[in-house]
């Protein structure tokens, strides 16, 4: 087991003696630059793309703001004063019930064990 | 180090020359260190373009000039991983690939006997590459750096970012499998 061990760590002493620095070719460097040039685009483009983005939001973000403002926040109450809003909800629910009163009573009516 | 400190700080503001620089005087080691992590020669310039473009891109992130060897190591180590990953998709290892025959040549190298200096090379190289095919990418790079490269602990440390006696389980477990492959490649020649 020893003598392996020994052996294995010769195997990695020849193997580095076996693999010398490899000595780069001429393209190199100009890939080098090349690459960094490519993703320093992609980057480019993405942050151009993604201020733009920002950009759009923000201005439709104000946009809305300022139709928020400038539509009269009145308008849409101005026909009707709070009592009449409180009137047509309390109308609307007093229907709702008397409906309902008046659909029972004619099914009552309607039933042939009342009719005899 | 190969470079001056003042060289690396030049770099990280944004000089293109000093970058250059850099490049230029830590190229050759860091394509023989990829070339012995991948063992694929044709690939080596690509892994060794994009180590220098991460360094490019993340030099800002180095916190002082003095860490700057285990950090390229690092990055170098991380390009290899991320290269063996993709191969290992691309051409999965078969367990055929060390014969009888090239156990005995190599054993036979090991014993001392000379043959043509190229050829031995040749065929230890051979050797190795199959023999660490037959452990993981993490036994691989690990082996290889303090076996091969000679990284101290210390360095080790800097490069995985773990302490030593953790760092020492994970070589000592690499070591054990290598040799496995290894004796196992001697006795039946069936790796």
């Amino acid at each position: 087991m020893e003598n392996d061990e020994t052996r294995l760590d010769e195997f990695f002493q020849r193997y580095r003696a076996a693999c010398p620095d490899i000595e780069p070719g001429p393209n190199f460097m100009p890939g080098v630059w090349q690459k960094i040039e490519a993703r320093h685009n992609f980057w480019f483009v993405f942050g151009r793309l993604a201020r733009t983005t920002a950009a759009a939001s923000a201005a439709l973000c104000l946009l809305l703001l300022l139709l928020n403002l400038v539509a009269p926040p009145q308008s849409r109450l101005s026909a009707f004063s709070y009592m009449d809003a409180l009137m047509a909800d309390h109308t609307a629910e007093s229907l709702y019930y008397t409906e309902a009163i008046r659909n029972a009573t004619s099914e009552d009516q309607g039933s042939p064990a009342l009719q005899q | 180090m190969l470079v001056e400190p003042e060289l690396i700080e030049k770099a990280r503001s944004g000089d293109a020359a000093a970058f250059n620089q850099m490049v230029l005087a830590y190229r050759k080691r860091i394509l023989g260190t990829i070339s012995r992590l991948i063992g694929h020669p044709e690939d080596v310039e690509d892994v060794g373009q994009e180590v220098f473009v991460r360094l490019y891109y993340s030099l800002d992130q180095l916190r002082a000039p003095e860490v700057f060897e285990p950090w390229l190591y690092r990055l170098t180590v991380n390009a290899a991983y991320d290269y063996l990953r993709r191969s290992k998709r691309r051409n999965e290892s078969r367990m055929s690939d060390v014969s009888e025959q090239q156990v005995s040549r190599a054993d036979s190298l090991a014993g001392g006997r000379q043959d043509a200096e190229d050829r031995e090379k040749g065929r230890v190289r051979e050797f190795m590459d199959a023999l660490f095919r037959h452990v993981s990418e993490e036994d691989r790079l690990l082996l290889t750096l303090k076996e091969v490269e000679g990284l101290s602990l210390k360095e080790l440390e800097k490069v995985y970012n773990v302490n030593e006696n953790a760092l020492k389980v994970r070589l000592f477990r690499a070591r054990q499998r290598i040799l496995k492959a290894y004796n196992s490649a001697k006795t039946d020649g069936s790796l």
